[in-house]
């Protein structure tokens, strides 16, 4: 992806291109989600690259363009997959539904409406 | 919209020269499609042609509402030497350097010329020039930071950069080509200024730019009240390109 066609001379070293990730924000309110990546050699490029392939049909009102070496990775299994059994640190089998319409009655409270999207 | 009549006749010039300056820098540029440097830039690119076309398409479509015709027809259906786009735009798409070079002279021009009309009295024109203004603004944004990283990449994209603006330099001044009947644009409201003193805005405006990145400035225009016809053989084969299909079955529905 860095051939520069029709180059007569030998060019210069090009400068690294790298991975930035595009996260985007449909519409005002939504989360901040991951869309893709883009190549490109710095911050700057890497905007404009991430606005036309992430923004150029009007699809998001914002996005957030990081340097893939600037993400905190983390994926060690100790930390994550941990061998032991922690099906108990699971909320599984505790029924909330029945105690919190009695505290709602009691409290006169109506139940929230679903969050809109 | 005033009480005056609407100069028909030289909005029928503006409006031809605006709508064919960004048909011919869009298709050019659609030439990248394919074979950009990198497939960012590919896709980068492809997309700014579309909006230069989409541009071209309104732009027409005004024209059509005022003289007749459609849009269509006005983009693809005249002879080469009818069409009415700056000389700037005659050079062939050329290596990255020159389209990067055409596209900062032309759109750094056309940021002067459209600032001129987004006020104007007539509002058909001056309703689109301002979401075209908008859109103009990331154009910018995109081709100068091409401009600095040509400028600063090194002996051999410093040297394509400045044979570009070689080639191209006296041809740059051509998007200011005075139009026929002017003065009436001027006098209706339509246009702010005359394309001498905006010519003379955009030179003062890329002078410091020119200047901080080491390139030669942009000399006089050759032959200046022919800027927009005589546009020779590179033209001609591009024309031959863009009407191939509609040319294959005349009068076709698509």
């Amino acid at each position: 992806m860095t051939g520069k066609r029709g180059a007569a001379s030998a060019p210069a070293p090009a400068p690294a291109i790298e991975a930035w990730e595009v996260f985007r924000q449909e519409k005002d309110g939504d989360p901040m989600r991951h869309g893709g990546s883009v190549m490109a050699p710095d911050a700057e490029l890497a905007a404009h690259y991430a606005r036309e392939l992430f923004g150029r049909r009007q699809e998001s009102v914002r996005l957030w363009i990081v340097r893939r070496g600037d993400v905190v990775d983390l994926d060690d299994p100790d930390l994550l997959q941990p061998p032991l059994d922690r099906s108990f640190k699971k909320p599984g089998g505790y029924v909330m539904r029945d105690k919190l319409a009695a505290a709602r009655a009691a409290s006169g409270q109506a139940k929230p409406k679903a969050r809109s999207r | 919209m005033t009480t005056l009549a609407l100069p028909t006749l030289a909005l029928d010039g503006l409006l031809r020269s605006m709508a064919d300056d960004e048909f011919v820098v869009g298709f050019t540029d659609s030439e990248w499609t394919g074979i950009a440097p990198l497939l960012e830039e590919d896709i980068a690119m492809s997309s700014l042609s579309q909006d230069e076309l989409g541009h071209a398409t309104a732009l027409y479509g005004l024209l059509a509402e005022l003289t007749g015709g459609d849009a269509d027809g006005l983009a693809y259906d005249r002879e080469p030497a009818d069409y009415r786009h700056a000389r700037l735009l005659d050079h062939g798409r050329g290596d990255w350097a020159l389209t990067m070079a055409r596209r900062y002279v032309y759109e750094t021009a056309d940021a002067v010329r459209l600032e001129a009309l987004v006020g104007g009295r007539w509002s058909p024109l001056a309703d689109l020039v301002a979401k075209i203004v908008r859109e103009e603004r990331y154009h910018l944004m995109h081709v100068e930071a091409w401009l600095d990283r040509l400028a600063n990449g090194g002996a051999d994209t410093h040297g394509r950069l400045t044979a570009a603006l070689a080639e191209l330099g006296p041809d740059a001044g051509t998007v200011f080509t005075p139009l026929p009947d002017e003065p009436a644009l001027i006098d209706a409201g339509v246009l702010a200024a005359p394309m001498r003193d905006l010519e003379d805005r955009w030179r003062a405006a890329i002078g410091p730019t020119f200047a901080r990145l080491g390139l030669p400035s942009i000399p006089p225009t050759i032959d200046p009240d022919q800027g927009r016809t005589d546009h020779g053989a590179a033209f001609d084969w591009l024309w031959s390109e863009f009407t191939m299909v509609r040319g294959s079955d005349v009068g076709a529905t698509w």
